[in-house]
Order: structure tokens, then sequence, then C-alpha cells
């Protein structure tokens, strides 16, 4: 997840200095690039929200500026035509960066990124570039920040002596448990997860932080599920309508936590949520290889079954109870706010 | 312009950039006639032509250089990969096309791969119709590592774990592998041919002696994916006539004693990999693909630029602009590329629908491949075959399975064609194998076959020049599109399928394997006898008598002691007994050298004398043969005298009545011997 972010912070660093028509562009071909990374598409979306407003606000004072500013203008168009250029072939880069180098480990990104943010920098000498840069420099920041400010949260939610059940393997909600389990006692039940078994190794690392960890077989989430206080989650993206698109499994923990009317907390920074709207709870899963769920080797069998492997879950918002995100608790039917604010209504198809 | 991202950037300076060499020509016909007009790796497959699935691979393992190897239709694969992504400025690998015309097999190609010295360091070697989602850095790790253990290995094969009957293991071409448990090096690698069926095979003693623990499987399929040293290429110059990988290279190297290299296998297990080896695998693979076994290598996953599938449910890939009607239904696993139209009352399942294709109305199509800028019209069946792009079916024609339609061919209307039945635009010339030739239009067509409207020609499999035509063709029905197994299954009932399960049984009793082994010598045995007799009969030298044994002696790969034990009895029955002393001296003055040609040292020599013992002691008779050979042979100077008092002088045999009253029949010439030797010294004192 931090080499998402730190990947994600690489692309806007980029995307910066593009023109906003270009910006669309290859904020458009980073998204078809990864579809199923929402995360992406709204690093994306928030770059273009900042730079309409900075671009709003400079416009605001050209127009108390005298005629001068025309040709500075004219020569802005000029500037930014010949940028275009060298900005399209730099996207070019991005995409096949996005293609190839997408695995590569997060500290070789990020001093990728920072060699691409010195490319960036001659790009200063128009006027609206510095206010940018340091819009931007403030949403790295903010971004860099998301852990800390989620995990500052944990001390209000969780409470000693609690059962806490988690489902998969979440970096927020691990980092969430360790800081709590720094001053209060508490024990985690993790699901799990079937057929990736993202629990066990999530059950590992709560261990070795001195969590008491309990790992539970999937079938046995409901049994358990009312001894349970509270269940914690990640989540791979969050939609408009406060659903997610968790880990499958993730669906079954919160229903049966709704059956036991146990409270279903999500942690999330906000660059996980998008303004999209889940007209089908297929359409931003991704199915993929059967061969954990049903051996390659059964050859006549494959022939006659079918075989579906989701990686995700849709969740749907009513069994959703909070959001902990890096700027405090939401409730589901907030998150609408949040999206007005962080996102223009015009990026919401890129 | 540099490589894309800076991280790849270091790696190429930290390590030597991996290279790969892609073999573009598979060097066989499976797939003619549609490779009569494009080569094999740019067909397409999930309407993506097979190279992209090779290419994405070895792109994603992080390999750099890539040695496209091509015979025929070069121009179409330079200009395919001149237009594709990987000739873009930002693409991660560089491609480099080698033309190699006169090149008939693989052997062919890695000799001309040699002789340019492209390769210096380990590369992978792979065939251009290769689907795979396997991370190649694993097996190039564990191939370094395993070379770093022994460093005789030279070439590590990957190998998908499935089962014997699996639809994705093409049958009758993929091999039995014989592993060792522990370090999964392969001892032993025997291709089966399906027909005429094997019933055993033989391995090599030594193999049990090396091995505590062997495998024999078949249930892998070969992927045909190997990571080789630099060495491979030098042997397959050194070993001109090396035509395939498999059956010539592997069991060459794993049955040569002289080279010692070792083959390892990689077996995968959770990931995919196969190869495109004949229409059943392409449908198997097909199948595969649609059913995301190969994830991420999917349709919706988009690998070519200007690619926009969608996956939907139950299976079904859809791109942008298709046009569907209101009572068309899709069932599973079906592709449908853009631009196509289909209009009412079509049912589609199990196929993949290429790019601008029109379906009339009413039509079926059950496991199909139909290519791009198709025409079927209105009330058609195609079940199970494949179409290539621009083929037309007018109304009414019913497609049976296991067809295969090329390119431009027109058929129908109101036209039944029959299972198996393949039709090309080009008529078969008997003088050119290689080139059909263009046909003139207006040549007249089998309208009784393919309609009134129809253009093209059936094509039949030309049988290759081996004596065993049924087979063969029986072997290329297999490969064919729509066979069933379950059919081999059942029309073989004379010899049932549980032949394969026995060999493929994990592991085979030595003893077992040791009776046949038994076999083997006996047979050995007797051909050298024959040999021999033939020899004494024909009145040959001993140059060439000992020639003819030396080469059966290769052939049946035993040893030098072995054939003393055939060739000495067989000498000594040719003695009369009657007149011992003269017959004997006859015949070993002149047969006695062919033993010492057999003989190479001293140890050979005590053994050459322990088998002469062993021989007299079986009868009386024998037994008076003993000791006017032993004497013979030391006048001859094939033994000497060493060795003789060293033989005497051991114990081993002593236990025997019959040996020791031979030891005492040579008692006086040993001791004769013993005094020469006295008297030799005190002269040289």
């Amino acid at each position: 997840m931090l080499l998402r972010q730190v990947v994600s912070a690489t692309r806007w660093n980029q995307v910066e200095t593009l023109i906003k028509v270009v910006k669309e562009d290859v904020g458009r071909r980073l998204v078809m690039a990864q579809p199923r990374e929402l995360a992406v598409g709204n690093i994306v979306r928030r770059v273009l929200r900042l730079i309409r407003e900075v671009y709003n606000s400079e416009v605001a004072t050209f127009d108390d500026n005298s005629a001068e500013d025309d040709d500075k203008d004219s020569n802005t168009d000029d500037d930014e035509k010949e940028d275009e250029e060298i900005k399209s072939k730099s996207s070019q880069k991005i995409r096949t960066f996005s293609f190839y180098g997408g695995s590569g480990t997060g500290t070789n990104t990020h001093s990728s990124m920072i060699n691409l943010l010195g490319d960036g920098s001659p790009m200063g000498a128009k006027r609206a570039s510095p206010l940018i840069i340091s819009e931007l420099q403030e949403m790295i920041n903010e971004l860099e920040n998301t852990y800390v400010n989620i995990i500052d949260q944990a001390m209000e939610h969780i409470h000693s002596n609690e059962i806490i059940m988690t489902v998969g393997k979440s970096r927020t909600v691990e980092m969430f448990l360790k800081t709590a389990a720094k001053k209060r006692k508490f024990s985690v039940l993790v699901a799990e997860t079937f057929p990736t078994y993202l629990g066990h190794e999530m059950a590992l690392s709560l261990s070795e932080a001195g969590i008491d960890t309990t790992v539970i077989s999937d079938s046995a989430i409901f049994a358990v599920m009312s001894r349970v206080n509270k269940v914690i989650m990640g989540t791979h993206a969050v939609l408009a309508n406060g659903g997610l698109i968790s880990v499958s499994g993730a669906q079954m923990v919160a229903t049966a936590a709704k059956h036991h009317s146990k409270p279903v907390v999500v942690c999330t920074g906000l660059y996980k949520l998008s303004p999209l709207y889940p007209y089908d709870e297929d359409s931003f899963n991704d199915l993929v290889a059967p061969d954990p769920v049903f051996s390659f080797n059964e050859g006549d069998l494959i022939d006659k079954v079918t075989l579906l492997n989701p990686y995700y879950d849709y969740v749907s918002p009513e069994l959703v109870s909070l959001f902990i995100t890096n700027t405090g608790g939401h409730p589901p039917s907030y998150l609408y706010r949040l999206i007005n604010e962080n996102y223009d209504p015009d990026d919401t198809d890129i | 312009m540099p490589p894309p991202s800076k991280t790849s950037g270091k790696n190429l300076e930290a390590e030597s950039i991996l290279q790969a060499v892609v073999l573009a020509d598979s060097f066989n016909e499976r797939f003619r006639p549609i490779t009569l007009d494009t080569p094999r790796c740019l067909l397409p497959l999930c309407n993506t032509p097979l190279i992209e699935y090779t290419l994405e691979l070895l792109a994603v393992a992080g390999v750099q250089g890539v040695y496209l190897f091509c015979r025929e239709h070069s121009e179409a694969i330079k200009n395919y990969i001149k237009k594709s992504k990987w000739s873009r400025s930002y693409s991660p690998i560089k491609i480099i096309t080698i033309v190699t015309p006169e090149a008939r097999s693989v052997g062919d190609a890695l000799r001309e791969l040699d002789a340019k010295q492209l390769i210096d360091s380990d590369f992978i070697l792979i065939s251009g119709d290769v689907v795979s989602n396997i991370q190649l850095e694993k097996v190039l790790d564990a191939h370094r590592a395993r070379k770093s253990v022994d460093s005789n290995a030279i070439m590590t094969m990957v190998v998908k774990e499935a089962s014997p009957f699996h639809r994705t293991r093409s049958l009758g071409e993929s091999p039995i592998f014989v592993l060792d448990t522990k370090t999964n090096e392969c001892v032993h690698c025997e291709s089966v041919e399906l027909y005429p069926r094997k019933r055993r095979m033989t391995m090599d003693m030594e193999v049990f002696k090396k091995h505590a623990d062997v495998q024999i499987r078949n249930d892998l399929i070969d992927c045909q994916i190997d990571i080789c040293s630099v060495e491979v290429p030098a042997l397959f110059t050194e070993n001109f006539d090396y035509q395939d990988i498999r059956n010539d290279f592997v069991h060459g190297i794993l049955t040569s004693d002289l080279l010692g290299k070792t083959i390892y296998c990689h077996l995968v297990k959770d990931v995919y990999a196969a190869r495109v080896r004949n229409l059943h695998t392409y449908d198997a693979i097909s199948k595969d693909v649609l059913s995301r076994w190969t994830y991420p290598i999917v349709p919706d996953s988009n690998l070519q630029e200007g690619d926009s599938y969608e996956f939907m449910r139950g299976h079904i890939y859809k791109e942008k602009d298709v046009s569907l009607s209101r009572s068309c239904s899709l069932g599973e696993k079906v592709l449908i590329g853009a631009g196509t139209e289909i209009a009412e009352n079509v049912k589609i399942t199990n196929s993949v629908i290429g790019r601008r294709v029109t379906i009339g109305p009413n039509v079926e199509i059950d496991g199909a491949y139909i290519w791009d800028d198709v025409k079927i019209k209105s009330n058609c069946s195609i079940f199970r075959s494949i179409l290539a792009n621009n083929v037309v079916l007018e109304e009414n024609v019913i497609v049976k399975r296991g067809c295969l339609l090329s390119y431009d061919v027109v058929i129908g209307p109101n036209v039944t064609l029959e299972p198996y039945t393949k039709l090309t635009k080009h008529k078969k010339t008997s003088e050119s194998d290689n080139e059909g030739e263009e046909s003139n239009e207006n040549e007249a067509y089998d309208s009784t076959l393919i309609g009134e409207n129809g253009q093209g020609y059936i094509w039949s499999d030309e049988v290759s020049d081996t004596d065993d035509d049924e087979f063969d063709t029986k072997n290329i029905q297999i490969a064919g599109l729509a066979h069933d197994i379950s059919n081999i299954s059942l029309t073989d009932s004379d010899s049932p399928p549980s032949v394969i399960y026995d060999s493929s049984s994990d592991e085979l009793s030595d003893s077992g394997e040791s009776t046949t082994e038994e076999e083997s010598l006996k047979e050995f045995f007797k051909e050298v006898s024959q040999t021999l007799e033939r020899a004494f009969l024909d009145g040959h030298t001993v140059e060439i008598a000992s020639l003819e044994l030396n080469t059966l002696r290769m052939a049946s790969n035993t040893t030098f002691h072995d054939l003393r034990v055939g060739v000495i009895p067989t000498i000594l029955g040719q003695i009369d007994i009657e007149n011992l002393l003269t017959s004997a001296e006859e015949i070993l003055e002149q047969w006695g050298p062919l033993i010492g040609k057999l003989i190479h040292s001293r140890q050979d020599q005590i053994d050459t004398l322990y088998i002469l013992q062993d021989h007299c002691a079986i009868t009386q008779h024998h037994s008076k043969l003993f000791a006017p050979t032993l004497k013979k042979l030391y006048l001859l100077d094939v033994l000497d005298e060493d060795a003789i008092l060293e033989w005497n002088s051991s114990e081993l045999a002593d236990d025997d009545p019959s040996k020791s009253s031979i030891r005492k029949k040579v008692a006086p010439f040993v001791k004769w011997l013993e005094e020469a030797e006295v008297e030799d010294s005190d002269n040289d004192d």
C-alpha cells in the first residue's frame, strides 16, 4: 500500500507541470493502465481540483492586472504548447513506468519521484507553477502523513479487554492495532481469508508485536461474531455511496457483524475515496486465476465446471458503521461531503 | 531513449543483460493450411497474436534482449514487430529478428546462434507460442543456484504439473520425465507418441545407481521454456545431427557418458504455462485464457494497445462497439472483438469471435474460433472449428467439429461440412510442399462440397515419409481441434488406457526395472554371439570384428565387461573338445587378439581371467579348455604374467570345487611363470 501511495505520488508529480487538458489526457492514461487501482484516479482528480483552484484564483488576480499581462499570457501559451510536447513524451514514459516499473521497490520509486520533482522545477518560471507546486507539496505531505493521522485516533476506538475482529491484511489496520497495543491490552481475531490467506500474514505480524492474536477459519466468522466487540478492517477503495471494495470475505464479516449488531469500522486514507458509483457490484471487481480454489491438475473437471475466484468483495454502505480517515471519523452518509470537498464534479469521468 | 524507468536502468548496469531466444517458427506443419498465409506465432489466440503472450512474459521477467528466429513469413513477423509496441522507444526489450531460411529445426537455429556468437550468458530459450504467467526470475534464480551447486547443469526445463489426460497437455507429444525426487534433476526423458503405443521404456541401470529416489512422471506439461547456459548452442554445433531440443538434445545429453552434463526440471504448480502445439492445445489454451487460469494475462487486462475488453459475468469478454441484438444469447466463455455485429436469435457458447465479424440471424456457434472480418449469414451452425480471417459462410451452412477454414474461403449456401475438413484457397501442388500456389480464380471449385458460391480447396494433410502412415494420421487426428479424449480410449478398446496409467504411477520398483535391464543384457549377449559367429563363418579379420562389437556395445550402452562376458564363451565354444589342443591352438591363434582388443588394463586382464574361469567351471568339458587357453593367451601377449599371478593369488573363487580344480590344472603353468619371473629378475641382476 505504501508502494501504491508512493507510486501515485510519483505520478502526480509529473502530472503537476502539465496543463489542464494534457493532464486529463495523462490522467486518463494512468487510470487506463491500471483500471482496478481506483486510488490512482483519485489522486489524479485531486490534483486536477487543486490546479483548478489555483488557476481560478490566478485568473482572478490576472483580471486585476493591466494589459501587459496579456503579452505574458500569450508567451505562456507558447510555452504551454512546447511543454505539452515535452510532457506528452514524458507521459508516455510515465505510462510505461506504471506498467513495468510498478512493481519496483518503494525506495527506488521514491528516488525517481525526487528526480522527477527536479525535472518539474524549471517550469516554476510561470506564475501559477510555484503556487501549484507548493500546494502539491502540501498534498504529498498529507499523503505521507495519512497513516500517522489515522493511527493517532487508535486510542479513541480501541478500549481495554476488547475483542476485535479483522479480515485480510491491511497496513493501515495493522498499524492502527499496533499503536493501540502500546497502551492497551486487547485481543484480535483474524479471519484467515481464503484463498489468499492474507489473514495468516496479518496474524503473524500482529503477534510479533505482542498482541494476543487468534486465527480463525472463514467459516467460523459467524460463530464467533457474538463474542466480538468490534470489527476493524481495511479496504481497497471506498465508493461514492460509502460502499467498499475490499478483500473477498469482507462482505461475509460485515454481514455477520450486522446480524449481531456489532460496529464495523473501516480504516482508510482519504486517497482511497473515489467519486465513482457502483452500478453493478461486479464492476470494480477483479477475477484472478482460480488456481488456489481448485487445482489445475484436475484435468477432466476443469472442462466441466466454471471456476470463479474474485479478489474483491463489494460491501454495501449499510453494513459499515464508521470510516476512520486521516481527517477524522466519518459515518458513511457523510462521504458525499468529503467527495465534494476533494474532487471537482467535472473530473468524475476521467 | 533510455529504458522506461530509472529503476530498471540501474539493474541493467548491475548485472549483465538478460537475453532470450524466441523461436518464431515451430518447424512443423500442424497448423497447415492456415500457416500458409500467416506465421504460427502471429495466429490470434483470443484475438491477440501468440507472440504477444510470449513477449509479454519476457518483458515482465526483465529480459532486455530478444533474438527472434524466423524462417517462414519472416517479412510478416518483422513488419509486425516493427509496428507493435515492442519497437517503440520506451519498450523495455530490444528485439532483433534473425532470419534463417535454411534452418529446418530447432537445432539449426541454435547452431546459427552459436555461429553468430550472440549469446554471452545464460539465456531463455522459448518458443514463440507460449502462453504463461510464470515468474521467470524465480526460475532463473533457481537455475543459477543449481549451477553453483552442480557446475555441469546446463539447462533447466520448465514443466507444469497437470494430470495425464489434461486438456492442455497435448496427448502424444508430452514426454515422460524421470526425475530425481530430491534435486529435480532430469535423469531420463522419453517422448511418447500415442500411436504406436509404447508399452515399455528402457532406462540405464546407471540411473538407479546414481539416484536413490526417482520419479517417473507422465503428468507434466512441457512448457517449452528452457533456461540454457552458454554451452547449449555450442553443444548443438558439436552434435550436428541434433534436430529437436527434446528428442535429440535432452536425450543425447542424458545418455551420453562423455559430456557428463546434467539437465534439471523446474516444476511449477500454481502458475500457468503451456505452449500452443497443435489445434487441440490451441483450443485448450484458449479456454484456459477465457477461464482466467492465466491471470493476469487475460483479455480484460488489454495487453495490446487499442484493446478495450471488459469482463462480464459468466466469463464473457466484450470489446467496445459490439452490437448485440436483443434476442441473442451469449453462453459461457465467450470473447467478442470490437466492431462485431450479432443479429437476432444467435446462440454463442465457448467461442472466440474476432473483430468486425458479422453474424446473421439464427446462427448457432459452439466452441468455434472465428477470426477477424468473418461473415456468417443466416441459419448457419458452427461447432468446434476454426474460421480464419475473411471467411464467408453463406446461408444454411453447417460446419461440424474439427474443421479448419483458412483465409478467404467461401462456403455455401446449403452445405454441410463433414468433421475434420480443412479448406484453403491455396491449391495444393504436388511438387512444392512449402508454398501452396495461388489458385486461379477461374478454376473450378468442388461445388458439391463447398456449395455454389464456394471458393476453396480441400487440404489433405501430407503424411510424412515414415513407414507407419496409419499411426501418423492417427496422431494428427488427435492433435486435431475437437478430438475428444474419451474418444481415444473408446476407439482403442484393444489397448486399454490403463497402459498409460501404468507408466504414470509415481515410482516403479527397482526390481521391475532391473528385469528389463537383464533382458536387454541377454539380448545383447545374443547379438554378440551372433556377430561373432558371422565373423567366424565369413572369416572376418580381427579388426572388423572388434569394430562391430564396439558399435554393438555403444548401441546397447553396455560396458566392456559385458562384452567380454559375451565374447569369450563364444570363442571358446568354437574349440573342438575332441581335438582339444590343436583346435585350441588354431582358434585362439586367430581370435585371441580379438579378446586382446577388448582388454585395456591390468584390471581388465584379471576380469577376463575370471570370466574365463567362470565359463570353464560350468562343465567338466569346459574345464579342460582352461589350461591351454590360458597358455595360448599368454603366448599371444593378451594376458601378461603379472595379471595371471595376481589372479592366482586371489582367494575369491576357492570355495567352488570345480573352480579350485581349474586352479589345480593351471598350477604347473603358474609355477612355471613364477620361476620365469624369478629368472628374469636374476638376469636383471
